[in-house]
């Protein structure tokens, strides 16, 4: 099937039903009573722009001639997981000296001049589990800057000066790791919740000076393989030829598909109770909750309408009305399952609040996880909760670039294609008695840990207005403060 | 509702356009194919179709911001923002007469505790104490009335996403994009709250603006910056941050609000923005039936005072919890301006990881790991700012460091920039722009916000503007602003206090 002919299906799959009149009732009708026409999406089929490329690899194309630009991705199977623990921050330095350190034929300082010229961008991404090579560029420039994107990819140099650069850079960061007090309540709950873990591991001074050219070198082939790369690609291209410049690109190479990576899915648990870091702030920052689900579980849709419902719906939600629109105690509060591919993500309650207001807007939050589990949520909030995520899900697909990456990530990580298909019937089927019974098995308020960065002093006091001591919540562990400079 | 520009990157860019002087433009013109319709009322509607996706990106922007403001009621435009999402005399409550009877009271009752804790320099707390408990309870009885975030839940309801709104110094937008066939409930909302605004729930949104406050204090180095602002301008209202002055936030007033309302929030100070797959026509005639009956408001004059020319060196030396740091700041000409397109391309030429300063004091002389640099012009005002962090585990002072900025900027007076690094640059920021057409919120937000300055087609003009400037350029306007008598230098140091 040619490029052209799957735009053209892609884009008659939009089906527009009108309904005349209704929605000329004329403007004494308060907006919220406004009926619309009916709208029908069916999200694009993945299968619909799969190619597959010389030696094994494959990807995902899509055509779009709207404006001169052409993006294309590498989902790389290789993630800050992958690093051991006395190597932590391996895939910062890769990331931050990939590019800089040029490639066996041209220094990092002509590569990146060269991209500037061309008013193209190259850049490695790194999550937890993929790592994503992104090249943005002129459709008039397409093959020199394919060139370029397989001569990184298959040719790093790892040039001393960039690694000194990049080291300098990483030492920076560490020496203000403890400045603010958001990132320190992120990386510390996540060390509090998956312990002593790959999930969880930070780079210091020694990890980050123990880094070598050859600890790059060594990551870069074992993972860089061609059949393990998931390509994706998006915009002003003929689709035949950007299969005969990814084919020229990867033209002789070789390498072995590296082993699946295995992690401990385990966990130790934690007590109960507060867990306090002191900063000398003048608010508390707090997260409080355990650990979550993992994203290929079965009670994901579920999860996900309920934790819309408790504090992830922003004003729509209940923690929110609660802590900030009632009490007007916090401008951040809600609640998040962070989720992901392969391993449990981490649940949280969470605010920031001034030192006074801390225990007592733990309180509220508390006693909102205890109301989901315990009554049935109302119609109302069902139905927005249900209408938000069938009728945003469109958005998903905004940018064809967009929409090719996110089908390459979901390849590359061994997620079912399924998803996009099956989305919509997934969160039908979400009812009040699965919120419930979610709510029941994935919030246990009798297991939280309270994770506070703040001013002891002042998190601590109680009064009439705002009760609740800190001390009100359980035994309290003052963590110290590890400095990543000097752990 | 964020105080914060969200889109402080692209508004950079809206500064730092380039065509290429020598063959190397985009293969076609990229300049989109914007429909502007102005309503009797003055209220323009900038409509552009992309299909695909049935979904529009649906924003309005409103010509108001910080530097409408004056001393006393700093931050109002931000908490405006904010109370436009408390409901309407229609939307968010269930019998408006006796909710308004309810808020006549309360206000009643505050101005009182008003009067005695911020006008008298003895008032009597103790009743103001005594007449805020009454009135909490009175606002207790009010929520019986109250529909909670009723707007909010209407849009996310409805599939609304990128939820948002934010307050700079110039301009406040509210954005939401909706799907293709619901685009009439955000123009009968906007509708709705430019005509009927209430300014419900008024006190503890206040406490939440002032928790925003506290959040952005608690930002390392937030407070040197708020300072450091307010020293660069001596005159003109950039001087205080959009957050506002903490004293200023707890004393402002829900009157203070509607007199804000009435003179801003008028259809000819609006521009209604939509991207998307939709039909121009329809869509043209349901924006005349929902904005199209508002009534015009009265013209706004734009901001008198200008910043004055400077004379002197100014120096700001603070400390605190975050990196050392070396700022220089310089005044410049506004948005428009001759010299802009030149002082654009200058901040480039320095900056990022092929510039100069990245050249020559992060990889010659290994004095710092990142600098950077770049010319901000506004509607009424403009800054080029040069700033580093001295790399003190090496040793290096920021008194050391200042010294090789002054440097760099040197050696740009002196002699003509390469033409192979203008080139560059004007490659470079033509292709990002490009590539940032490619986001239809983006492209929403930045036809919005050029519209409201200098209409939405400036962008492309500032565009043709670059294409013309030569190394001479950058020369004059570096050797005619990077000067003493015009900066204001700013040295942290870091300083942890556990």
């Amino acid at each position: 099937m040619t490029g052209k002919r799957t735009m053209e299906k892609y884009l008659l799959t939009w089906i527009f039903v009108l309904l005349a009149g209704l929605g000329t009732l004329g403007a004494q009708v308060r907006p919220d009573q406004l009926v619309f026409p009916t709208l029908r999406f069916t999200p694009p089929d993945p299968q619909a722009f799969q190619v597959s490329f010389a030696g094994g690899s494959h990807g995902y194309l899509m055509e779009d001639h709207s404006l001169p630009m052409v993006d294309l991705v590498a989902v790389i199977p290789y993630g800050t997981v992958c690093d051991p623990k006395d190597k932590a921050g391996l895939a910062q330095l890769l990331q931050l000296s990939l590019v800089k350190g040029g490639t066996s034929k041209r220094d990092g300082t002509a590569l990146e001049e060269r991209l500037d010229f061309l008013g193209a961008t190259l850049g490695l991404r790194i999550d937890a589990r993929t790592s994503t090579l992104s090249l943005s560029v002129l459709s008039k420039d397409l093959a020199e800057g394919l060139e370029i994107f397989f001569d990184l990819l298959r040719h790093p140099a790892f040039r001393p000066e960039s690694i000194a650069i990049a080291k300098g850079r990483m030492i920076e960061e560490l020496k203000r790791a403890n400045d603010a007090p958001k990132p320190v309540l992120e990386r510390e709950y996540a060390r509090l919740l998956y312990g002593d873990h790959p999930l969880a591991w930070q780079p210091d001074r020694k990890t980050v000076d123990s880094l070598t050219a050859t600890d790059l070198q060594r990551t870069v082939t074992r993972y860089f393989v061609p059949q393990g790369i998931v390509f994706a690609g998006a915009g002003d291209f003929r689709k035949a030829e950007l299969v005969r410049l990814i084919n020229q690109g990867l033209a002789g190479w070789q390498g072995s598909r590296p082993a699946p990576l295995a992690l401990t899915a385990t966990f130790s648990p934690v007590s109960p109770g507060v867990y306090f870091i002191q900063k000398k702030i003048n608010q508390g920052y707090v997260n409080m909750g355990h650990l979550g689900i993992r994203e290929d579980d079965p009670d994901y849709y579920a999860v996900m309408v309920m934790n819309f419902i408790l504090g992830g719906g922003s004003f729509t939600s209940r923690i929110t009305t609660k802590v900030r629109s009632d009490e007007g105690l916090a401008y951040n509060t809600g609640s998040k399952f962070t989720t992901s591919w392969g391993f449990p993500g981490l649940f949280a309650g969470y605010v920031q609040t001034k030192s006074s207001t801390v225990g007592y807007a733990i309180s509220l939050i508390r006693q909102e996880f205890e109301r989901i589990r315990n009554e049935p949520v109302s119609d109302g909030e069902m139905t927005t909760a249900i209408n938000y995520f069938l009728e945003s899900f469109p958005e998903q697909f905004t940018t064809p670039a967009r929409t090719m990456t996110q089908f390459a990530t979901f390849d590359a990580l061994g997620r079912p294609l399924d998803y996009f298909k099956n989305y919509a019937a997934g969160i039908g089927k979400v009812d009040k008695a699965r919120v419930q019974q979610v709510a029941r098995k994935y919030i246990d308020p009798e297991k939280l840990a309270i994770l506070v960065v703040g001013d002891w002093e002042g998190c601590n006091q109680a009064s009439g207005k705002y009760p609740h001591p800190l001390e009100d919540f359980g035994t309290v562990h003052h963590l110290e403060l590890t400095d990543p400079m000097n752990p | 509702m964020k105080r914060s520009l969200p889109f402080s990157i692209p508004l950079f860019l809206l500064g730092t356009m380039a065509v290429t002087a020598a063959g190397n433009p985009a293969q076609r013109d990229i300049r989109p194919a914007v429909r502007r319709e102005t309503l009797d009322n003055g209220m323009r509607i900038l409509m552009l179709v992309k299909p695909g996706v049935p979904r529009v990106v649906s924003h309005i922007y409103y010509r108001v911001g910080s530097i409408n403001e004056r001393p006393g009621i700093t931050g109002l435009a931000h908490l405006h923002e904010h109370m436009m999402f408390k409901g309407t005399r229609t939307m968010g409550v269930t019998d408006f007469a006796e909710d308004d009877a309810l808020n006549r009271k309360i206000d009643a009752l505050m101005d009182q505790v008003y009067r005695e804790r911020f006008w008298k320099t003895q008032g009597d707390l103790a009743r103001a104490d005594q007449l805020e408990r009454e009135a909490a309870e009175l606002m207790k009885e009010e929520k019986r009335y109250i529909v909670k975030d009723h707007l909010w839940e209407t849009l996310m309801r409805n599939g609304g996403t990128g939820l948002n709104a934010s307050t700079g110094n110039e301009v406040t937008g509210y954005y939401v994009t909706l799907p293709a066939n619901k685009v009439e409930l955000q123009m009968a909302l906007e509708a709705d709250r430019m005509q009927n605004a209430y300014y419900r729930e008024f006190y503890s949104e206040k406490d939440v603006v002032m928790e925003e406050r506290r959040l952005s204090e608690n930002s390392p180095g937030a407070l040197f910056e708020e300072q450091v602002n307010s020293v660069f301008y001596a005159a003109s209202p950039y001087s205080w941050d959009v957050i506002g002055w903490m004293d200023d936030l707890r004393k402002v007033t829900r009157a203070d609000l509607a007199e804000f309302h009435q003179r801003y929030y008028v259809p000819n100070n609006a521009v209604a923005v939509y991207v998307g797959d939709f039909d121009p026509d329809k869509l043209l005639a349901l924006a005349r039936k929902h904005f199209g009956s508002i009534p015009k408001g009265a013209d706004v004059e734009p901001i008198r005072t200008g910043e004055p020319a400077q004379g002197c060196e100014k120096r700001v030396d603070g400390r605190g919890p975050a990196p050392t740091s070396v700022t220089l700041m310089f005044h410049t000409p506004p948005a428009g301006a001759q010299d802009v397109a030149a002082l654009d391309l200058l901040g480039e030429i320095l900056s990022g990881e092929t510039g100069r300063l990245y050249k020559y004091l992060v990889k010659g002389r290994d004095l710092t790991a990142r600098a950077n640099a770049r010319n901000e012009a506004m509607m009424y005002a403009g800054s080029f700012q040069v700033t580093a962090s001295p790399k003190t585990q090496k040793g290096v002072t920021p008194e050391q460091l200042e010294a090789a900025l002054w440097e760099e900027l040197d050696r740009v007076k002196q002699t003509d920039v390469g033409e192979d690094e203008l080139t560059r640059v004007k490659n470079r920021t033509e292709a990002m722009i490009t590539r940032r057409l490619q986001q239809p919120a983006f492209l929403a937000s930045m036809l919005g916000r050029s519209e409201i300055a200098r209409g939405w087609d400036a962008l492309f003009r500032d565009l043709d503007e670059m294409k013309r400037v030569t190394a001479a350029d950058v020369r004059r306007v570096a050797g005619k602003y990077l000067v003493r008598d015009n900066v204001t230098v700013a040295v942290y140091h870091r300083e942890m206090d556990k």
